[in-house]
């Protein structure tokens, strides 16, 4: 399903050298299957994330998601597939203040070539315990029901993989456990690849697929074996 | 979800800042609105209303604008008077007949000019070569002893040929509503005002109620007005009613109220016209009034005071001699020649070829004073009087009126209303600039969940063509009511009502680019190509809206999603 090869990210410092990021020789994951990513702060760990979402682009390497390879494709292909394909949690659940829950979901909609369904959008936002605050406004919600919108939001598309990036480092430790098993059981529901970012040893020991990024990335690998 | 529904909700979510701007916006809209139609629709009656069917105005010296202003708009102060024979030059002969045996001159001396008349009978009479020698010796020693050229007056007059007809006003009082500070203008003219003039394009005057008073009415004598449409709406009269008239304008010094009372013949059915502000009162009636009465000189060069125990004795003389006449009885003897005088006369001249004619034959000899030499029948006329004329073609003084005040006047009211749209066009762009860095975020969420570059762009242009339209619309309709609030300011000043849905007239707008379009086919029809500038206001706002759109939708273009979603 997600097929990573030889992936390297370099950025440009604002001073013109090229300080690397990333480098991977590989990493895949099974359709449906979930894992969890962790490593310290600053391992390239969303940048990775940016990379399979196709809002990066590698510096080199090869990305293939459902056995499409993304990185030849120009920005707005990726755009495309983006929507289509790839849901997208972040930390800060980055719900849009001028719509309500049931907007929200259904923007996740409104940029893929599917059909925006609103019926699709309530089903999913009952299955996140939400159906009764359709019209809610995100600033009249607790931050364990944004991100509920938020994880609702990026399943609205019925995408291949989901991309969590610390879905519960911003929420209260009483709701934490509530989100961590939505994102989980509706990715299995749904037959959606997951994959977690989080630094939480917590949520990490849950998943049977745990991934150290400071061990795979050889740029920090290196790093680490140098000191 | 559409973009429509997306740029909507963010301009909701900003709901002041929208509101304000969408305001600001209108505000802008409707000065612009009001100014282009109050503009066209007043520029418009200036053009019409310059063609009431005559083709030259005869009046003093002076400002040949202001006479057209005063003849044809009844705008401005009023001006000085010609003779009263100015005007029966362009009389027949039955007419100055009439005037001439009404004149001090002829009833202070009837028997020695019935004697003339009964010589020149002989004189005319074929076969009479003898008799004929000794009346003219007769005549012309009557004529040395009078000084006077009374036979001149006693003929068709000098222009008589060359004019359809000539009618006289006469302006400078005014009416005053009762019990209030509003006054409107009277003019004092002849039937001949609304019998031989017309409005715009041979549109005859047409009446409310009543009826036009005849020059010697047999119900109301010489003391009949006409109501403009506007005057009666506003003073409540009906036909029938009597109303005083003012000399002078209400409030300035020396100006007091007539005696005299002029009863309402008739109301006019609204012409849209500076018609419908004036009272139109029978200029034998205004004669008569008081002090109206000019002063008359005797040979001596004695000024005799001008009052009314001197027009009476004036009167008496010509009429019945020693009696002893009352007001009632005085008001229905008509006012002598002598004493008459007038401020414009309205010509139309006859001709086929249009104006060229008129020019050679009217215009010249009058502004070389020639008329001066017909004031000398009488030893009665006023010694003070003015004699100078001017006769002006009124299309053409309202067309160097347009060149010199209107167009100037419009282009710097645009001017400035263009810029009030510019300043509320980048309040839209302040607007969306203060709230750029959380849409930035809001934009890479969007980005995030598969927006293309193109959305986000057209989410941000959708935004700013929305607000310019709602405060296009709001401001056009705003426009429109502020003209109609505006309206009876505006048609007191200039005799124009604005309805609410009187749009700008139709102007050739594409006119200004003409040095920029070169001289094709295209170019020459586009610049003759008419339409009401209003309705370049939609496409003019969503070609603003664009470019105020335009630095934040490039600026959406250009965020950096992975950056902005960090933050
Ligand atoms: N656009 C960028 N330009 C330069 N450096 C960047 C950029 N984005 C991330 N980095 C750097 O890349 C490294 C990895 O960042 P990130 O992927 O956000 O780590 P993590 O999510 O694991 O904390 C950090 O050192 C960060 O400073
Ligand atoms: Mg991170």
């Amino acid at each position: 399903m997600l097929e990573l090869k030889n992936v390297k990210k370099a950025f440009i410092q604002p001073d013109g050298s090229k300080t690397p990021i990333l480098d991977l020789p590989e990493y895949n994951l099974k359709a449906g299957e979930q894992a969890a990513l962790i490593g310290p702060s600053g391992c390239g760990k969303t940048t990775l994330l940016h990379i399979i979402a196709g809002i990066v682009r590698p510096t080199s390497g090869s990305v293939k998601i459902d056995g499409v390879e993304i990185t030849k494709f120009s920005e707005a292909t990726r755009d495309r597939l983006r929507a289509n394909k790839v849901g997208y949690v972040f930390q800060t659940f980055n719900l849009l203040p001028a719509f309500s829950a049931l907007e929200n979901v259904m923007l996740g909609m409104a940029f893929s070539s599917g059909r925006a369904s609103s019926t699709r959008a309530r089903e999913l936002l009952q299955r996140v315990g939400l159906g009764h605050r359709l019209s809610s406004r995100p600033k009249m919600m607790s931050v364990g029901e944004q991100q509920r919108v938020a994880v609702a939001r990026a399943l609205a598309n019925r995408p291949k993989i989901l991309l969590a990036d610390e879905p519960t480092a911003n929420v209260d430790p009483a709701n934490q456990q509530q989100v961590i098993d939505l994102i989980r059981n509706n990715c299995r529901q749904e037959g959606v690849a997951l994959l977690l970012v989080t630094h939480a040893m917590n949520v990490a020991e849950q998943f049977e697929r745990v991934d150290r990024l400071d061990e795979i990335n050889r740029v920090v690998a290196a790093a680490r074996g140098v000191a | 979800m559409s973009i429509l529904k997306i740029a909507w909700r963010s301009i909701q979510h900003r709901g002041l800042g929208s509101l304000l701007t969408v305001i600001s916006m209108a505000l802008g809209v409707m000065m612009v609105v009001s100014v282009l139609s109050i503009n066209g629709l007043v520029s418009r009656s200036f053009r019409n209303n310059s063609s009431f069917g005559y083709d030259l105005i005869v009046g003093a010296r002076g400002g040949g604008t202001q006479l057209t202003l005063s003849s044809v708009f009844f705008l401005g102060r009023a001006i000085e008077t010609i003779p009263y024979e100015y005007y029966l030059a362009f009389c027949d002969k039955e007419t100055r007949s009439k005037e001439f045996r009404n004149s001090i001159a002829y009833r202070g001396n009837e028997e020695q000019f019935r004697a003339l008349e009964a010589l020149n009978a002989v004189r005319m009479a074929p076969g009479s070569a003898g008799w004929g020698a000794i009346a003219e010796g007769l005549a012309t020693d009557f004529l040395n002893r009078h000084q006077t050229a009374f036979m001149q007056i006693d003929e068709r007059g000098l222009f008589s040929n060359y004019v359809n007809f000539a009618v006289p006003i006469l302006l400078g009082d005014t009416y005053q509503i009762e019990n209030s500070d509003a006054y409107f203008k009277v003019c004092a003219t002849n039937r001949d005002y609304f019998d031989k003039l017309t409005l715009g394009e041979g549109k005859k005057f047409e009446l409310a109620s009543g009826r036009f008073f005849d020059n010697d009415d047999s119900e109301v004598g010489y003391f009949g007005c006409v109501m403009g449409a506007l005057v009666a709406k506003t003073s409540g009269k009906k036909v029938g009613d009597q109303i005083k008239v003012t000399h002078g304008i209400p409030g300035e010094s020396g100006a007091h109220i007539h005696d005299q009372l002029f009863t309402i013949t008739g109301i006019l059915a609204p012409t849209g016209t500076p018609n419908d502000r004036v009272v139109f009162a029978n200029m034998e009636g205004f004669y008569l009034i008081n002090d109206h009465v000019k002063p008359v000189v005797e040979s001596t060069g004695i000024n005799l005071r001008p009052d009314r125990d001197e027009a009476k004795s004036l009167a008496d003389e010509g009429t019945k001699p020693g009696v002893e006449l009352s007001d009632e009885e005085l008001s229905t003897v008509r006012l002598p020649v002598e004493q008459r005088e007038l401020t414009a006369l309205l010509v139309s001249v006859f001709d086929e070829e249009g104006f060229g004619l008129a020019a050679q034959y009217l215009q010249q000899p009058i502004e070389q004073g020639n008329l001066a030499s017909t004031l000398n029948w009488s030893k009665f006329r006023p010694l003070q009087a003015q004699t100078s004329a001017q006769c002006v073609n009124p299309v053409q003084e309202v067309m160097r009126l347009f060149v010199y005040f209107v167009e100037p006047a419009k282009w710097i009211l645009l001017a400035l209303t263009t810029l009030i749209c510019v300043v509320s066009g980048l309040s839209i762009l302040v607007g969306i600039y203060n709230s750029m860095s959380q849409r930035q975020h809001e934009i890479a969420v969007m980005r995030a969940l598969g927006a293309r570059r193109s959305h986000v762009m057209l989410i941000m242009l959708t935004e700013a063509i929305m607000l310019a339209l709602a405060g296009g619309l709001i401001g056009w309709l705003g426009g429109r009511a502020l003209n109609v609030a505006l309206s009876p300011i505006v048609e007191r000043q200039t005799g124009v009502p604005v309805r609410f849905w009187d749009f700008a007239p139709a102007e050739p707008v594409f006119a200004v680019l003409s040095p920029l379009l070169g001289n094709s086919d295209f170019a020459s029809r586009l610049v003759k190509f008419q339409m009401s500038p209003e309705l370049l206001l939609i496409p003019g706002l969503i070609i603003l809206a664009v470019l105020v759109g335009v630095y934040p939708a490039i600026s959406a273009y250009r965020t950096d999603v992975a950056k902005s979603l960090g933050k």
